[in-house]
């Protein structure tokens, strides 16, 4: 079974945002949300990164760990999914994630939260595939349908993949191999520093 | 006075018998094994394998380098 992944290579993002656009609208998303996000790390410095950060379906999800009323599965493609109906809006899988994927609508008087959103990897949620009430909650169910996300689909330079991981990492691999032999300063890692790491999230933490 | 008590007594009788359908069973109670997802199921309509299939013949359509 396939094990389905994101991966945003960080030397073909332009910062265009397409990816979170082309989100919002297919999914409908309320006004507040962005279940995508594009961040720049170290902007305005020589060597900025720029990436595009979702959920990113962990294998083992700490928000799935930390959720009081359980109401996060993970499907049989590796999607991390959670149940809107059981939801109680804690805000704890969002202390609980490293990326910042879960969000709140902001419901009635003194910001209230309201149930969780999050990506769902365009797999909508429990309800029947692409039913009203799935697409209220959860947005369209593209991967019941055959298609990707459309965020990945959408992306201009294909920075944004997303598939089996199997597939993904075969791509990337590729990339990196034709890269090796690249004299261009802006293109070694180690010294402009990496955009996905220890080292980049926590700085220096001596 | 002596109806006054046994009326008492036939009150209080009536009382622990109606009171006793309202005993709790400290057994009976409903555990929820923790991290186990609780919500419905998601039926998926398309088989996995033609899914699968669709999905890996979707990205080499559409995600693969120019």
């Amino acid at each position: 079974m396939a094990r389905m992944k994101f991966l945003c290579d960080e030397e073909r993002c332009i910062e265009c945002n397409a990816c979170v656009t082309a989100c919002k609208n297919e999914h409908e998303v309320p006004w507040g949300i962005n279940r995508r996000r594009v961040i720049t790390v170290d902007d305005g410095l020589p060597g900025e990164k720029t990436i595009s950060v979702a959920c990113m379906h962990c294998t083992d999800a700490p928000c799935m760990a930390v959720c009081p009323v359980d109401c996060f599965y993970t499907t049989d493609e590796g999607v991390v999914l959670h149940d809107k109906d059981l939801c109680i809006g804690c805000g704890y899988c969002f202390y609980a994630c490293p990326f910042g994927a879960p969000q709140y609508p902001q419901q009635g008087a003194f910001g209230a939260r309201g149930k969780m959103d999050k990506c769902t990897f365009c797999a909508g949620g429990p309800e029947e595939d692409n039913s009203p009430a799935e697409f209220r909650k959860y947005g369209r169910n593209r991967l019941a349908e055959g298609k990707l996300p459309l965020c990945a689909e959408m992306c201009s330079t294909k920075a944004l993949l997303a598939g089996d991981a199997d597939v993904v990492a075969d791509v990337f691999r590729e990339r990196v191999v034709r890269r090796a032999g690249n004299d261009n300063p802006d293109l070694n890692r180690r010294r402009q520093g990496n955009p996905w790491g220890w080292e980049t999230a926590y700085k220096d933490s001596r | 006075m002596m109806w006054r008590k046994t009326a008492l007594r036939k009150g209080f009788l009536v009382m622990l018998s109606l009171l006793a359908a309202c005993y709790e069973d400290p057994y009976d109670v409903t555990l929820h094994e923790a991290h186990v997802y609780k919500g419905g199921e998601d039926v998926h309509h398309a088989a996995a394998a033609w899914q699968n299939d669709q999905l890996r013949k979707r990205f080499r359509e559409v995600q693969t380098d120019r």
